[in-house]
């Protein structure tokens, strides 16, 4: 977890006791109208007019402000400092996150490392992450590290990412952004600083050119066909940026943000047939045959 | 009203039945004026999109009973949750409070005979039914809107939903917003002027403060809705740039317009909720209502404070702490008015003697979910708590406990309370004492899930989750309440249907009301009230001497009958006292052809045939002058 | 209490006059037009804010490329617009002393100057769409917008006032009596706000 969200949960804590005192007093005093429904006034002190309006004013008024000016204190001036956006060369690390339809651009400012639907950072780190957006309003939300903050088309923002534990924790789209906004989920990877160095040193590795008569085929169906003109792999001619960057690509756990594992035939069956995970997806099936299929995956597997 | 009555009084009856009558039939429908037809024709239009909106709510609800579920398409389950929200809130829930509640039974409750502007009244509905109609054939063509009820840009415009789903949103709502402004003008304009001489503004009911309450938010909501959507259609059929970043438009524009408008809206869901509450909590617990000068004052403090509190909408966009931090602030003072009311009606209930029949029932049910989805609501106003469950399903079951249980529950508790006022028959108590308990079970089952499972990180809008996540358990019951609120909400209805056929015969005052409407007869005279009411305190029914010195001037005669023509009388705003005589306007063509013209015009502007769409309000404009040419005593 | 009187049925000046003067409280179109004048403002409000944010927002303010706009012509013919009150009002005390023959000249006079201040500006408008473009950026769209919005407010009340001169050519009753009055609240209201837009139309020249 993280500090901001631990607070954020010890406030929901208090709020939530505060309304069960407040719902059950009410159901209480309900459960008395019900059982002195044949009496008037109030039960044991019987009618009374002026204590009603004076009653009111206490429960309706008095108690209110006061429950209220506590929780507005505690949540808004205290909590909220935690949660407030880091000052932008405030920390060690910066990490951009860039929303798509429907998929996380994710860069490391400062080197070349650029990855898709996972954020790798060190555990117990201060890490500021900006967050923008390349089409419409999304949100980046990781609920057990911190709130969620919107991209805004020409307003980036900024959010503290820091894990107590090193662990994976699960992030999601959480501002509607067209058909594919319930796949667009993401994983942040928290690692031990030096397994983290290592995976940053990995990613900013150029790829080694492919071995083996399939690899190269399956370069040549990619750069020669439609994949090269929406995907980029560093060190390729390959530049597109419709899709995410596939640099890398096997290092990553799953493909389409989320929605499959990266693993097994997964690969294949997504490229043979995009839409059938992710109906309205920006990609289209490439019509290949089964065996330019396997030259292709055998090439993109070979991506570390 | 004497049935026993002197000669006189039955010549006085018949006089006014025949001045006042319309006839019967479609033409009388299509023309009339009449504040309890229209009313009515609202009642039953909002009824039909509720069934739409609901079953748009089973289809999404069926969707989400399990992961990876294959009913709806993506952009069918868009489509179906934009068009729930839509429909629910501009097409049902205002339409039947102020258009069906508020139409026909505050002039009832004034002593009035009619509302202010009775062909405006008329106009009111048929361009609502036009409205309605007009946004549904997108459904019908396959364009439904699809980017959510608050339609967020860049994603409604053109350039991420080229097709004319959101034009049909935009235009749609626009002319629905007629419909809406003039009702609320009219609304306002009657409780000011006509009410019954002598009812001063400290001697109206309550009911009708919160739809006077209600009327002046709409007034000063719509506009900047209205702004909004004339700046996004603007964008995406013109090019303009109002939105566009690239061009020096911004996106937060549309966010700040639209809860503007947004906020105060929710408010203007709830006021009417709370008058239908306030009506019916003295009658069945045989008491005033207790701090009923703090009641009134808080139905219109909630609609005046509901306007500073917007941005709390947008709490995680990335606004300045500062900003946040004010609105939060406000957002917190808006709970008082509330916290007045709820307060005030629970100890009316202690201290009474309450009956807890059906209506009843409702409102204990309606003060229940109220006050949880209250303090749901207040929770959000602790920025860090709402930046995490914003977008989440906890909103989603914050809103519905606010809309669906404080808004809807007194609506039905009203549907049952005026129903023998309405109808002169009786309903069936068991079966609707049945229908309350299905809904109130299935309500919460379907909600309360919701916050757990935002709270456990599911976010909205979204048309499948996965497996896993602890979500799935949650869903399905959440899907199993759906079906048991949608069968007690069918059984409220069928009772109704089959009461109103077969229910026992309902006299004048069934329930002990406290209000004017239960002294005449059920349903109501054309005229409503053969002698204009004399009034000296808000519970005008249980203030015995008043009503027999009315009696008496319907058989002796005098100034309040007036029967001379098709009247009404007119009063000082704040005191009632008598000003001037009225004559009302009686059926004309005149709404419907307006309505229709405007219908063709908008249609126009859709398809972006500009200059046909110019000529068609050239024409509106023509059978505008046409309406006034006649002058109300000639109508 | 006298009688109340059966205001809707003098249809003769005289009695029409008689009603007016007889009211305790301002009738029913007083209040409709009144509520219109509260909708219509709370909607120019927003147009106006709007432009200010869009302003804020910005880093150049007309934006590069376009002149700021000019003070003196905007202002002399708002200045105009606003004199046509004067008529306005004296046309609602003739009405209220049933003079319907000098009630409907003064109308005359104020269309006349409203259609003449239109013309002007719908000529003005067509030189500024020579210059600049709404579809260019986002102050040509607030600017066209706000100003065209105006400009049929305008031209809606000369056609209200074209509607009254038709309607008294066959004299005065309560209705049209009240009919002047609430046309020319519609007026005033209209002149305030052309002041308004036209202090947010030329802010930047400021």
């Amino acid at each position: 977890m993280s500090e901001p969200a631990r607070d954020i949960a010890t406030l929901s804590w208090w709020m939530f006791a505060i309304a069960a005192v407040v719902f059950g007093g009410a159901l209480f005093l309900l459960l008395l109208a019900w059982m002195g429904r044949g009496r008037e006034g109030f039960p044991v002190i019987g009618k009374r007019e002026k204590l009603e309006s004076r009653a009111v004013v206490l429960f309706g008024i008095v108690i209110p402000v006061v429950v209220l000016v506590g929780v507005f204190a505690f949540a808004n001036l205290v909590v909220l400092k935690d949660t407030d956006a880091p000052k932008a060369s405030s920390t060690a690390l910066t990490v951009e996150v860039t929303g798509h339809q429907w998929f996380w651009e994710v860069r490391y400012p400062g080197t070349r490392a650029v990855t898709a639907n996972e954020i790798h950072i060190p555990a117990r780190t201060r890490v500021n992450l900006v967050a923008k957006t390349d089409d419409v309003i999304h949100s980046i939300w990781i609920p057990r590290l911190n709130r969620k903050i919107d991209t805004i088309p020409g307003h980036p923002n900024r959010i503290l990412l820091y894990a107590d534990e090193p662990g994976r924790y699960r992030g999601q789209c959480a501002e509607f952004c067209g058909l594919q906004h319930a796949h667009m989920a993401m994983y942040v990877f928290a690692d031990p600083p030096d397994r983290f160095r290592a995976w940053l040193r990995n990613m900013q590795r150029p790829e080694p050119a492919p071995s083996g008569p399939s690899e190269r085929s399956g370069e040549r169906t990619f750069m020669d066909g439609q994949c090269a003109s929406c995907h980029t792999i560093r060190g390729t001619p390959a530049r597109g940026d419709i899709g995410p960057d596939l640099t890398h690509l096997r290092s990553r756990t799953t493909l389409a943000g989320l929605t499959i594992p990266n693993r097994g035939g997964y690969l294949l069956r997504w490229i043979r047939n995009p839409q059938h995970f992710k109906p309205g997806n920006k990609m289209p099936a490439l019509g290949l045959s089964d065996r330019q299929l396997q030259k292709l995956v055998t090439y993109l597997e070979g991506l570390r | 009203m004497a049935s026993v009555a002197a000669p006189k009084a039955r010549e006085r009856i018949d006089r006014l039945q025949r001045i006042w009558e319309e006839p019967s039939g479609v033409v009388g429908w299509l023309t009339t004026v009449d504040h309890k037809r229209i009313g009515l024709m609202f009642f039953f239009t909002s009824l039909a999109f509720f069934a739409a909106g609901g079953v748009e709510a089973l289809l999404i609800r069926t969707q989400l009973i399990s992961p990876n579920g294959g009913l709806l398409s993506p952009n069918a389950f868009d489509e179906a949750m934009t068009m729930h929200g839509v429909t629910m809130i501009f097409l049902v829930v205002v339409p039947m409070s102020i258009g069906a509640f508020g139409n026909y039974l505050l002039p009832l409750m004034i002593g009035a005979r009619d509302l202010a502007f009775p062909r405006m009244n008329a106009l009111s509905f048929w361009i609502y039914l036009a409205s309605g109609i007009f946004v549904y054939t997108g459904l019908a063509i396959g364009s439904a809107p699809n980017a959510g009820w608050f339609d967020y840009l860049p994603l409604g415009s053109k350039q991420f939903a080229p097709g004319p789903n959101i034009d049909f949103y935009t235009l749609g709502l626009i002319f629905n917003g007629l419909s809406t402004t003039a009702t609320a003008v009219n609304l306002i304009v009657t409780t000011f002027k006509l009410r019954a001489p002598g009812m001063s503004l400290n001697r109206m009911p309550l009911f009708c403060y919160a739809m006077l309450a209600t009327s002046f938010a709409l007034v000063f909501a719509l506009p900047p809705l209205n702004t909004a959507l004339i700046f996004l259609e603007l964008d995406r059929a013109v090019g303009f740039h109002f939105f566009d970043i690239a061009k020096g438009g911004d996106t937060l524009l549309w966010q700040h317009l639209f809860w503007i408008f947004g906020h105060p809206e929710v408010y203007i869901i709830i006021l009417p909720a709370f008058g239908i509450a306030t009506a019916i909590i003295p009658t069945f617990t045989r008491r005033k209502m207790v701090a009923f000068p703090l009641v009134a004052l808080a139905e219109v403090l909630v609609a005046f404070i509901g306007f500073g509190v917007w941005v709390h909408h947008m709490f995680a966009v990335g606004l300045e702490t500062i900003t946040t931090i004010y609105f939060a602030a406000a957002s917190l003072i808006i709970v008082i008015p509330s916290g007045i009311q709820l307060f005030a009606w629970i100890t009316t209930i202690l201290t009474g003697t309450p009956r807890f029949k059906t209506p009843l029932l409702w409102i204990v049910g309606f003060i229940v979910l109220f006050l949880l989805g209250g303090l749901s609501g207040v929770t959000f106003a602790a920025i860090p708590f709402d930046q995490q469950l914003t977008d989440t399903y906890y909103v989603v079951a914050h809103f519905h406990y606010v809309i669906f249980g404080a808004a809807v529950f007194p609506l039905l508790g009203g549907m049952y309370y005026w129903f023998p006022k309405v109808t002169g028959r009786m309903y069936y108590e068991r079966v609707g004492q049945a229908s309350f308990w299905l809904s109130f079970v299935g309500m919460n089952l379907t909600f309360f899930p919701m916050h757990i499972v935002g709270l456990l990180g599911m976010p909205r809008r979204q048309y499948t989750y996965p497996s896993g996540l602890g979500w799935t358990g949650y869903n399905l019951v959440e899907t199993i309440g759906s079906y048991l609120l949608a069968a007690g909400l069918l059984l409220v209805v069928t009772n109704l249907a089959v009461s109103l056929f077969r229910g026992a015969r309902a006299g004048n005052d069934p329930f002990g009301g406290d209000t004017l409407e239960w002294s005449t007869s059920s349903p109501p005279p054309s005229y409503n009230y053969a002698v204009i009411p004399r009034v000296t305190s808000p519970y005008a029914m249980w203030d015995r001497e008043d009503r027999e010195a009315d009696e008496r001037d319907l058989a002796g005669g005098g100034k309040r009958v007036l029967e001379t023509g098709h009247e009404t009388p007119a009063s000082s705003v704040l005191d009632a006292d008598w000003d001037e005589v009225l004559d009302m306007p009686s059926k004309s063509w005149a709404p419907l052809l307006l309505a229709a013209m405007l219908a063709a015009t908008f249609a126009m502007l859709l398809t972006r045939h500009y200059v046909v769409a110019a000529t068609c309000g050239a024409l509106a404009l023509l059978v505008l002058g046409g309406w006034h040419w006649k002058e109300p005593q000639e109508a | 209490m006298s009688e109340p009187s059966h205001s809707t049925r003098a249809t003769s000046g005289v009695a029409a006059s008689y009603a007016a003067r007889r009211r305790i409280s301002f009738p029913l179109g007083w209040w409709g037009v009144m509520l219109l004048v509260a909708t219509e403002t709370a909607f120019f409000g927003t147009l106006i804010a709007s432009y200010f944010y869009l302003r804020l927002k910005a880093h150049q303010w007309p934006p590069a490329g376009i002149d700021p706009p000019d003070m003196t012509a905007p202002l002399i013919l708002t200045g105009v617009l606003v004199t046509s009150s004067v008529p306005m009002l004296l046309a609602v005390r003739a009405a209220r002393d049933a003079r319907t023959g000098r009630t409907w000249l003064l109308l005359l006079v104020a269309a006349l100057i409203q259609a003449a201040y239109l013309g002007v500006q719908i000529h003005f408008f067509g030189s500024d769409l020579d210059k600049f473009d709404p579809g260019d950026n986002a102050y040509g769209s607030i600017y066209f917008t706000l100003l065209a919005a105006h400009h049929l407010h305008v031209l809606v009340g000369i056609l209200l006032i074209v509607w009254l001169l038709a309607r008294l050519v066959t004299g005065l009753t309560n209705y049209r009596v009240t009919a002047v009055w609430v046309v020319a609240i519609y007026w005033y209201f209209v002149s305030i706000l052309a002041v308004a837009v036209v202090l947010t139309q030329i802010s930047p020249s400021l």
